[in-house]
């Protein structure tokens, strides 16, 4: 509940007017509208969710909402729910059948209707990613003729049904679809929406073959969840989650991260959400495993394995069940590695996974920062604004950018685009995507957002960190060692590894370097060790043009660093003189062997002296410049908080 | 929930703290002086906890190391500081002198986090007045790191010379000495006293 309450907090949400009560133990309300996150949804508007088991494409999925309601009992997981009645795009559909569709418009749907699974799924509420427009263009007397303008600036149109039960086209609509009323599934007078979703993002195909396949027939034959009986009872229980299953087979987990001990503020996750994938839609735990916020999804895929192997896996073990699609296991993971962030874009984290009852560690925390929300194409351009003022954690809560499977990702792949929307199908890191990147960056101007904790790399649950000293000489070599400057000096390593986990979703290990007297006090700086090359010119790159700027009003300075190689210094230290004696002197055997204070009547001492002169010149003439780099500092003062425009 | 984390963060920091206050920062050693050596060198002030090196990966090579070593108590710390202070101390060779002050929690690497705070960051659009500043601020902060860099040169060069000066000193005195040790051993010293009526110096060894 705690995540509901986060996303309470978070993302405003409040209920229209009420429709009515039910359930079995009349616990259940039942509403006509909502306003969520600064949207109106009203009864049969057109909603987008993500995919849950492709956490990186920007496939979203479109709904017609057909049912909202809340439970009030505080055992449900996600509380607030919605039913969906689906509308498939050509790609959903399954091979084969929409070849045989005359004249497919490029941004047609297809309703579903009939009887059978996949016709409708229940889903929290949450996993909404926004609206868009449908319209429907069929002839019918009862439809209302939409104008040619409307039909230009419309997301999606649609005018043939496809039957779920015989997995058939329809040219025509039936007059009850689930329970609900053609006349509601007509395009009403003022029910359209202005999308404020850009479709073109939603045109990204899938870009792992397997995917798109497995998607289609899987999801369309087997979904357990459907439920076509829109009682309340079903959605008493818990399995609501389960019901969405549209795609069974894969279970998808964004959040699974992998080994997040950390971060948790999710208190919920932990439980491995047991959703019952869909596939066979009894297996309901009922655990949501929300992670924190998530956005359930409806369709949930179970994600191969891949993503879990940062998890400690044995979730991985259990997700699987139902699987089918496991086709993506190593194929996807590569596929997926790229995009690895892309969660950001879907709150996918809710998503169950499926393993029975297994709990599978979650989510990742959160996510960084908000800002990766905002590369979100779906998220309208308010959400960015309010960023900053709605409180950071919250909003790093609710908009817990799939994260959380990078997490397990990001220890295989140096491509961090996360900010990235449209992941390369091969996972190379296209110009366009970095200028994108860079791109992406600023418009996140007015968030601020929280430095999250990172997820534990990977890594660390496989083998032993190798000792700093040799990983560092090693990331030299292979160009992999950043130099971080202009750091608050009482940082410590892990927040720093947390800053650019945050900022620049990548994972990193990180040392601060330790302040002596010889380094300006006022100057941060750290060494930090990237992933790969790429990862490490991505973030210079990004830290170079654009401008990150962290709470004390210092922007952060990359470079490439330089350091010693390795052993001692070859030529004897200076200013230790060793005498040349014909007779072994006691005091000077003694004076190189042991240590000690000198006395005031002996050379020694002169010469010691003269040294703490020098040393007090030196101090001295430091603590100058230190002090007019401060001064030079203090005029070119930053303000942190944005100020709105 | 958050509380007790925050309690066990406090409570870690704290000891941290403790420890940093037990700890002296010795600076201007030779790079080449071992653990043991600093070991037993400030072991004449009281039992030594801990000695840790700091590393020193962007300096030149030559720049003179600084150890952390941690004592016993906090007066045992506070002790060798002074000491240090007043007398030269020197360590593994002579005679530079080596230099002892309080730690510092910036100077431990392995410290832990701050409790109760936050970092947040934002990202500045180029739109954005700030930008402009952040940019001139990110200049103005490699400016600042070449300066220091020229300083850390600037200083070793002084020490050079210096170092070279004392050296001539200590080899011109030393030459004498011997030069004089030699013929007092030879017993020239002697002879030339008696001849011109003076009276010899140091006893005849």
């Amino acid at each position: 509940m705690e995540a509901a309450a986060a996303v309470d907090e978070g993302l405003e949400f409040k209920w229209g007017k009420q429709k009515g009560i039910g359930g079995k133990k009349k616990d259940v309300r039942f509403y006509e509208s909502f306003t969520f996150d600064g949207d109106e949804y009203r009864l049969y508007d057109c909603v987008l969710v993500a995919d849950p088991s492709e956490p990186d494409s920007d496939e979203l999925f479109v709904g017609k909402i057909i049912k909202i309601w809340e439970h009030t009992n505080k055992r449900a997981k996600h509380p607030r729910q919605v039913k969906l009645l689906w509308l498939f795009k050509p790609s959903e559909m399954p091979p084969g059948v929409v070849e045989g569709v005359p004249e497919l418009l490029e941004n047609e749907l297809f309703l579903a209707s009939g009887e059978g699974p996949g016709l409708a799924s229940v889903n929290p509420l949450e996993a909404i990613c926004g609206k868009c427009s449908v319209l429907c263009l069929s002839k019918d007397e009862r439809n209302l003729q939409p104008t040619d303008e409307e039909i230009k600036s419309t997301d999606f149109v649609f005018r043939r049904a496809f039957d779920v039960g015989s997995c058939k086209v329809l040219d025509t609509i039936d007059d009850k679809i689930s329970g609900v009323d053609v006349k509601f599934i007509f395009n009403r007078a003022g029910s359209t929406s202005k999308k404020e979703a850009t479709p073109p993002v939603l045109k990204i195909q899938l870009d792992v073959n397997g995917s798109a396949d497995s998607l289609t027939p899987n999801g369309l034959s087997a979904c357990g969840s459907v439920r076509s009986t829109e009682d309340n009872s079903n959605e008493a229980s818990d399995c609501r989650e389960s019901s969405s299953g549209r795609r069974e087979g894969k279970e998808k987990f964004a959040d699974e991260s992998s080994n997040k001990d950390s971060s948790v503020q999710q208190s919920t996750s932990e439980h491995a959400s047991s959703e019952a994938s869909g596939s066979r839609g009894d297996h309901y735990d009922g655990k949501a495993q929300d992670n924190e916020v998530r956005k359930q999804f409806t369709k949930q895929k179970s994600m191969p394995a891949e993503e879990r192997d940062s998890n400690s896996c044995e979730a991985s073990g259990s997700k699987k069940l139902f699987t089918k699609q496991n086709s993506m296991p190593a194929g996807e993971r590569d596929s997926n590695g790229l995009d690895e962030r892309p969660q950001k874009k879907q709150k996918l984290d809710g998503s169950a996974i499926v393993s029975n009852g297994r709990n599978t560690n979650i989510l990742q925390q959160s996510v960084s920062s908000d800002g990766k929300r905002d590369t979100c194409l779906f998220k309208r351009p308010r959400e960015k604004v309010t960023g900053g003022e709605s409180p950071p954690e919250n909003l790093k809560k609710k908009r817990d950018l799939g994260v959380s499977v990078s997490e397990g990702k990001d220890a295989k792949t140096g491509t961090g685009k996360g900010l990235f929307k449209k992941p390369s199908f091969d996972g190379k890191l296209s110009k366009r995507s970095e200028e994108k990147i860079v791109e992406i960056d600023y418009r996140r101007d007015y968030q601020v957002t929280e430095v999250t904790p990172k997820p534990d790399a990977v890594n660390s649950k496989w083998f032993r960190p190798l000792p700093w000293e040799e990983s560092m000489r090693e990331a030299e070599k292979e160009e992999k060692l950043v130099l971080l400057q202009n750091l608050d000096p009482t940082y410590t390593s892990e927040e720093v590894q947390d800053i650019v986990y945050s900022a620049l979703n990548e994972q990193c290990t990180a040392r601060m370097i330790e302040r002596t007297s010889v380094s300006f006090s006022h100057i941060g700086e750290a060494l930090v060790i990237f992933n790969s090359r790429q990862a490490a010119v991505r973030a210079i790159r990004r830290l170079d043009e654009g401008c990150l700027l962290l709470s004390n009003g210092r922007p952060l300075v990359a470079a490439f660093a330089k350091i010693n190689p390795p052993g001692k210094p070859s030529s004897p230290f200076c200013g230790h003189i060793k005498l040349q004696k014909t007779q072994p002197r006691r005091e000077t055997r003694d004076t190189v062997s042991t240590s000690r204070g000198s006395q005031p009547n002996t050379l020694e001492f002169e010469m010691g002296m003269e040294w703490r002169l020098l040393r007090a010149r030196s101090d001295h003439a430091l603590e100058t410049v230190s002090k007019r780099q401060l001064e030079e500092r203090k005029t070119q003062r930053i303000n942190f908080k944005p100020k709105l425009p | 929930m958050a509380n007790p984390e925050e309690e066990e963060e406090e409570e870690k920091y704290e000891s941290f703290l403790s420890r940093v206050r037990r700890t002296v920062y010795v600076d201007e050693l030779t790079p080449h002086a071992s653990k043991s050596v600093v070991e037993s060198a400030f072991s004449q002030f009281g039992t030594v906890k801990d000695v840790i090196f700091l590393p020193n990966y962007l300096g030149p090579k030559e720049l003179p190391t600084g150890v952390l070593v941690e004592m016993e108590s906090e007066q045992t710390a506070k002790a060798v500081i002074e000491t240090v202070s007043q007398f030269p101390f020197m360590v593994a060779g002579m005679p530079r002198p080596v230099r002892a002050s309080a730690a510092r929690p910036a100077m431990f690497s392995d410290r832990p986090k701050k409790p109760g705070r936050t970092i947040q960051f934002r990202w500045v659009d180029p739109s954005d007045a700030e930008f402009d500043k952040a940019q001139r601020v990110k200049r103005l902060v490699r400016k600042h790191t070449a300066e220091a860099a020229f300083m850390i040169k600037k200083q070793l060069e002084e020490a050079e010379e210096l170092a070279k000066q004392q050296s001539e000193t200590v080899t011109t005195h030393h030459k004498k000495f011997e030069m004089i040790d030699k013929l007092t051993h030879d017993r020239v010293a002697q002879e030339l006293a008696g001849r011109y009526n003076i009276k010899c110096g140091p006893p005849h060894r």
